[in-house]
């Protein structure tokens, strides 16, 4: 019979402080590499008056109902503490947000608060679009954060972003699909591509045509990312320039092209329409794939739209192992515009979102492993099942961790189009690998000329 | 004759140059004033900045910064301009003819006299009013999905469907036939053309032996023609200025693999995916060129087969 490994989980007896000590390290070692700026906390600049008068405060963020959910939740406890001060809340799914933001900024009717991602920030605070954070004064405490967690939002002594918290790629399976299909989860201390895509085929052989092994990923820069780092390999250099060599890319399509010939993978049509569909669409959350990758954190909404016991594993390697290929990333930001007209008002509620307990409490590891130390410390305890999980893994990864990628220049956050518009041409057969490698190197480098 | 004879004695009145002429002329400006100031604002002062757009770099949060030429000089080498230009050319060359023979064809039917014509007007006009909506296009998103109403259609004679939408071979063809599925406004518009054919020139073909098929291509296709190029044109125009259904289907990426990538399209994802709006005005320009080289076409060819009975 199939034995299910509890992946990656520690025994309940836990150790905070290391853990905490772990990511500490990880993000300093990160953030050295990321950022040559010095870091953001208490500027001299003149701080933001809070008013008596009734303020609204737009506020954005992508993701899913789940999100949608919990940060309602949080609005709401948040406006029963301030009574003065309404948030209007703003969300849409991650293939319209951007879209709808930019045009919005460009209209100069940016929401006041934003949640931001790693790939838009360059791009939104290079053009002067963002607020610097240190200018709020009193209002918004950041002492639970470390200098070096801060200086993954900094550029140029300005903190554009807090980070919210902390995710990292990995590879989510389906424990019950695996199950059916007669096969054990794999032991992802050493991995390789070569045994996921035997596990998938296995999945697919016994899901009669409905249930597939794999589910496509060429849709967004974290898988391209960790397969970039296992081929000693980056997306850009600390100069911002676009570095990645063509045979990277060409082998990644490959083994992505395999995959669906071999029937591993969904057909191009079905993964086409499923990832336009969005995530609580996709295969893993259908329960119709075995494996998928994706963000560490999207684990809690994907195991309640799927309603199946979700593990996460690490992601294979090549045969030739290399090490370090993973990397925490931060989960998002939060930002808030520079055209507000009410920042001390921003700025307290950005301080209720990273520092209360209450909205720790309600919003979980949804958008990540909390950033602020103190959080963290308080939250991990008191998680339900899927928000342990997530914590654990990262904890996990400690050892294996390398340092993150150089940051998203500006117009970087193209990559996504571009990459999503290739692997559409390599599935469909319209492009070799070799021409789709070609392709996106100049097309991105393109787009970060022009940005 | 009535309006055109008013306006005569206008003119006679101006020439004569008398005071009241004059206070008239105020009085008109002054009604036409709102329509001027709309003009003024809404249109040819954008328009003008997005001229001088053009020639800059202008990344939104940023100010313009002039470069010449560059944006125009880039478009050059642009492959993905060239593809969505190959995508809007066969959307518009596919659609527009399919959309007026059908036009056509359903109006010469409802003119032979239907009891209830009114009723079949206004359902066939329907589509064309919501053709364009957001609506429309979520719902042709379902209607040809892989779980959509065309494969449960084809389901029941056993063939198996695809995701007509998620495939790039498939993909501009959905687009099309919503295109098509628009046919009411130039419906009505040849409805209304037919009607205006003298009832005597049908009846003395009639006499002289014309059969049905000869009394339609000799007597009323020739007199509709004046009919037909003003559709062609004004759908040529609306084909190449398509955005709406292609965003929504595409979920705003012209995908799969840029299938759906209408110029229209591309030129939003410049400018507002990309910050790249100086590109994205030279790219607006550049479309006017060619709806304009288009129309001048159409005008230039109008010649040699538009007939005016006067």
């Amino acid at each position: 019979m199939t034995s299910i490994r509890p992946t990656g989980k520690r025994p309940t007896g836990m150790r905070p402080t290391g853990r905490a000590a772990g990511f500490v390290a990880i993000v300093a070692t990160a953030a050295l590499a990321l950022s040559a700026c010095s870091g953001g906390g208490g500027a001299a600049a003149p701080a933001a008056e809070l008013s008596d008068e009734p303020v609204t405060l737009r506020f954005t963020w992508w993701g899913n109902d789940v999100r949608t959910a919990n940060t309602q939740a949080v609005i709401d406890a948040f406006e029963a503490e301030n009574p003065n001060i309404t948030i209007e809340p703003q969300f849409a799914d991650w293939n319209g947000y951007w879209d709808k933001l930019a045009t919005e900024t460009a209209a100069n009717d940016s929401p006041d608060i934003i949640q931001m991602d790693e790939k838009y920030l360059s791009t939104y605070s290079g053009r002067g679009a963002l607020l610097d954070l240190t200018t709020t004064g009193d209002n918004l405490d950041l002492s639970g954060f470390s200098k070096a967690s801060l200086d993954l939002g900094t550029s140029e002594d300005a903190l554009y972003g807090i980070p919210v918290g902390l995710t990292t790629y990995a590879v989510m399976v389906n424990p019950t699909i695996l199950e059916t299909a007669g096969i054990e989860i794999p032991d992802d201390k050493a991995w390789t591509w070569d045994e996921l895509e035997e596990a998938g085929a296995a999945v697919t052989a016994a899901g009669g045509g409905n249930v597939f092994g794999v589910q496509s990923w060429g849709f967004e820069e974290g898988g391209l990312n960790n397969w970039a780092r296992q081929h000693d390999d980056a997306l850009y250099n600390d100069a911002g320039e676009v570095v990645i060599k063509a045979e990277t890319l060409t082998s990644w399509w490959e083994y992505m092209l395999s995959l669906t010939e071999a029937g591993v993978s969904p057909s191009a049509s079905a993964t086409t329409e499923r990832q336009a569909a969005g995530l609580a669409e996709s295969f893993l959350a259908t329960n119709t794939a075995g494996f998928a990758t994706g963000w560490a954190s999207q684990l809690t909404a994907l195991q309640e739209a799927s309603g199946a016991p979700l593990e996460l594993l690490r992601i294979p390697i090549t045969d030739d192992a290399s090490t370090g290929s993973a990397y925490y990333k931060p989960s998002m930001y939060w930002s808030v515009s520079a055209r507000t007209e009410h920042p001390a008002e921003a700025a307290v509620f950005l301080d209720y979102l990273v520092n209360s307990e209450e909205a720790a409490d309600l919003l979980g590891t949804d958008r990540g492993v909390p950033a602020n130390d103190d959080i963290r410390a308080y939250l991990t305890p008191n998680l339900p099942e899927s928000g342990k999980q997530v914590v654990e893994f990262l904890d996990g990864l400690t050892e294996d961790v390398g340092d993150a990628p150089a940051l998203t220049p500006a117009g970087g956050s193209a990559i996504e189009a571009i990459v999503k518009q290739y692997t559409e041409q390599v599935l469909f057969k319209q492009a070799t690998p070799e021409q789709a490698a070609e392709g996106f190197i100049k097309d991105l480098k393109a787009a970060i000329a022009a940005g | 004759m009535s309006a055109l004879g008013e306006l005569r004695s206008i003119g006679t009145k101006k020439v004569k140059g008398g005071s009241k002429a004059k206070t008239e002329n105020k009085a008109a400006y002054l009604f036409l004033l709102p329509w001027f100031l709309g003009l003024g604002v809404i249109t040819v002062g954008p328009m003008l900045a997005s001229l001088y757009l053009s020639f800059t770099k202008y990344t939104l949060l940023s100010p313009p910064e002039f470069i010449g030429i560059d944006n125009f000089i880039r478009m050059i080498g642009d492959e993905r301009l060239h593809n969505s230009l190959g995508v809007t050319f066969m959307y518009v060359f596919v659609s527009v003819p399919v959309q007026l023979g059908l036009a056509l064809a359903l109006a010469v039917v409802l003119n032979r006299g239907l009891s209830g014509l009114s009723f079949y007007r206004s359902v066939f006009y329907l589509p064309s009013l919501l053709g364009s909506s957001v609506a429309i296009a979520v719902l042709w998103k379902q209607v040809f999905g892989g779980q959509g109403l065309v494969n449960v259609l084809l389901g029941f004679f056993g063939i198996e469907g695809r995701g007509w939408i998620s495939d790039p071979s498939t993909a501009l063809s959905t687009l099309i036939i919503l295109n098509v599925w628009t046919f009411g406004a130039p419906m009505v518009i040849f409805l209304a053309g037919l009607r205006q054919i003298p009832q005597m020139y049908l009846e003395a073909a009639e006499v002289d032996g014309a059969t049905k098929w000869q009394r339609f291509f000799r007597v009323v296709l020739p007199l509709l023609t004046p009919i037909i190029f003003f559709n062609l044109v004004l759908q040529i125009i609306h084909a190449f200025q398509s955005f709406t259904q292609a965003f929504i289907i595409s979920g705003g990426t012209g995908g799969p693999a840029d299938s759906t990538l209408f110029y229209t399209l591309y030129l939003y994802n410049r400018g507002f995916a990309n910050f790249d709006m100086g590109y994205a005005a030279a790219m607006a320009w550049f479309l006017l060129v060619i709806i304009g080289i288009f129309t001048a076409i159409n005008f230039w060819a109008s010649k040699y087969w538009v007939f005016y009975d006067d």
